[in-house]
């Protein structure tokens, strides 16, 4: 096993409930792995398990090449920001930080350094000495990404990071995911149920729906998976919409409406090559094409496909 | 466990709570010891079992201290949502219960620092301060450390910080009852077994026999012998069995 993380057959169960089942993926070294899933869908407990929090009731993994028989061994070489985490709120982010790089071992003046140094890392620099309870939601998210970094982690677990920040605050802390896999080399594991940020920062996805894997590979493999059928939309001139309409029905695998907005049509094709004829078509007809826009290759509509389905 | 053991001591500490606690100790044996030595009604009592009176006083407040401390140290961590980060990290889970452990045991330690010099003031000039403070040591330490182990035992499989509380007051308040039953029921063989069995009223009856009676340390050591159990068996449970379970979730979860 040579990957960052491997699992393979993992399971588990809380009585009858099966909140992972047959959990089998790989995630290599440096890249950014998107975990998907709806709520329930089993990607806390998966992570509970990946970072030894849990036991896992069936199946076998590794994590930054120790395996899960040696759990104390993929604590010390990961870093997780678990899903609301909480912090003592009468220490000051510096005091939290060295304490924890003390229980990785390091000794009070290389913890302090460690401290102050991933606290400028992290944006934190200014409010090293403030309690923890002075700090915003995002401050304290952007305080236990630093706080999962203590250690020099080769893997990273960040459950859903940005949940509950504003949109300032998202793209701070996605900034620094892609930071921490483009600078650190480590790997990263995101899960989150915001679609956008997968598209934007993941380099592959995996999705769960109800403790199963449905889908794995990268955004556009999955994508394109789930896709079929597709739609589309046309949008022309008002006054040309009608003409439209007659060039796209001799459109064979097109099918045209009006969607209620001017000049605006939705087609619905039988596959990805229709929607060229479409266009085509309308251009053709002499009809000026304002936009065209392929639905159904998004990860969204993935998403829905796999998880709705399921 | 040391640097588990050394953060508990600054959250209790300089985090306020432990002087808060050390504070309201003092006054409660700043009260005693007032009414012991000044009070009419209670004027009547010997010089001795003045100072078996606070040292009593001090032995129970002491290890409730402790036990209060103990039973928020992994149920409050969960509440608070930072018992997961701990977990997280590569300190075994024996040096987490451990090192809380010792946090707690602090209060206990502060709680008899302030009470030497009222046992001081109080049994000056009849020669057994020294004897009463050691008593009281020691008993009050395996009672703090038996009531301790047993908060942290049911803070690892209480559900909530409030169930965990509620829970090591209502067995401690079950503990001391004996002390409350009338004298004729803690007489004969039954009410002695009682007494002996009972960490508590075993540890106190022994205080009682070296500072009241003037007993040497030996004539009644036998009344150590639950105390003693309880503190080992209670302690390890603590460390060894309340390590293996302490978990994300506590109740049935766990």
């Amino acid at each position: 096993m040579s990957a960052a993380i491997e699992a393979r057959g993992v399971e588990r169960r809380y009585g009858s409930l099966v909140a992972v089942e047959d959990l089998s993926f790989s995630a290599a070294n440096g890249e950014i792995l998107g975990v998907l899933g709806p709520n329930g869908a089993g990607k806390t407990t998966a992570i509970r398990v990946l970072t030894t929090i849990l036991e896992p009731t069936r199946g076998e993994f590794q994590v930054a090449g120790a395996p899960h028989t040696r759990p104390a061994e993929i604590r010390a070489r990961i870093g997780v920001l678990p899903e609301s985490a909480g912090y003592p709120e009468q220490q000051t982010g510096e005091e939290y930080l060295r304490y924890h790089a003390r229980l990785y071992g390091q000794s009070r003046a290389g913890a302090g350094e460690v401290a102050r140094s991933l606290l400028e890392e992290v944006g934190l620099g200014g409010r090293r000495g403030s309690l923890i309870s002075t700090y915003s939601r995002g401050m304290r998210q952007r305080l236990g990404i630093a706080r999962a970094l203590v250690n020099q982690p080769r893997v990273v677990f960040l459950d859903e990071p940005t949940l509950g920040l504003d949109p300032a605050g998202q793209r701070q802390v996605l900034g620094m995911v892609r930071r921490i896999a483009g600078e650190r080399g480590a790997t990263v594991l995101l899960s989150t149920h915001l679609l956008a940020e997968v598209e934007e920062t993941c380099s592959r996805v995996l999705i769960l729906n109800r403790g199963w894997v449905v889908a794995e590979g990268t955004v556009g493999e999955v994508a394109r998976r789930a896709a079929a059928p597709r739609s589309g939309r046309i949008r022309v001139p008002p006054e040309g919409a009608e003409a439209a309409l007659v060039a796209l029905a001799s459109v064979d695998g097109v099918e045209a409406a009006v969607d209620g907005r001017p000049g605006s049509l939705t087609v619905t094709l039988t596959d990805t090559e229709s929607m060229n004829a479409a266009v085509r078509a309308v251009a053709d007809a002499g009809i000026t094409l304002l936009s065209s826009e392929l639905e159904g290759a998004r990860l969204s509509d993935a998403f829905l496909a796999m998880t709705e389905a399921g | 466990m040391r640097v588990v053991a050394a953060q508990e001591l600054r959250d209790l500490w300089l985090g306020g709570r432990g002087l808060v606690l050390g504070f309201a100790f003092s006054l409660l044996m700043s009260v005693i010891a007032y009414l012991v030595a000044t009070n009419r009604a209670l004027n009547f009592l010997e010089h001795r079992e003045t100072v078996n009176l606070t040292l009593q006083v001090a032995i129970a407040v002491g290890a409730l201290l402790a036990l209060l401390a103990a039973a928020d140290t992994i149920s409050g961590e969960r509440e608070r949502g930072t018992l997961e980060s701990l977990l997280l990290t590569p300190v075994s889970r024996f040096e987490i219960t451990a090192g809380k452990l010792l946090g707690a045991l602090s209060l206990w330690l502060a709680a008899f620092a302030i009470t030497i010099p009222y046992v001081w003031f109080l049994g000056r000039g009849v020669g057994l301060v020294g004897d009463a403070l050691a008593t009281g040591a020691l008993v009050g330490t395996l009672l703090a450390v038996f009531l301790a182990s047993f908060g942290v035992l049911i803070s690892v499989v209480a559900a909530s910080n409030r169930v965990s509380l509620s829970l090591s007051l209502l067995v401690l308040l079950a503990l001391f009852v004996p002390t409350q039953l009338p004298s004729s029921a803690q007489r004969g063989w039954a009410g002695d077994l009682l007494l002996r069995l009972n960490p508590i009223t075993a540890g106190e009856h022994y205080v009682g026999r070296i500072v009241t009676d003037g007993h040497p340390w030996s004539k009644d050591i036998s009344w150590l012998l639950s105390p003693a159990i309880a503190a080992v068996v209670f302690a390890g449970a603590a460390l060894f069995v309340g390590a293996r379970y302490t978990r994300l979730g506590g109740g049935a979860a766990a």
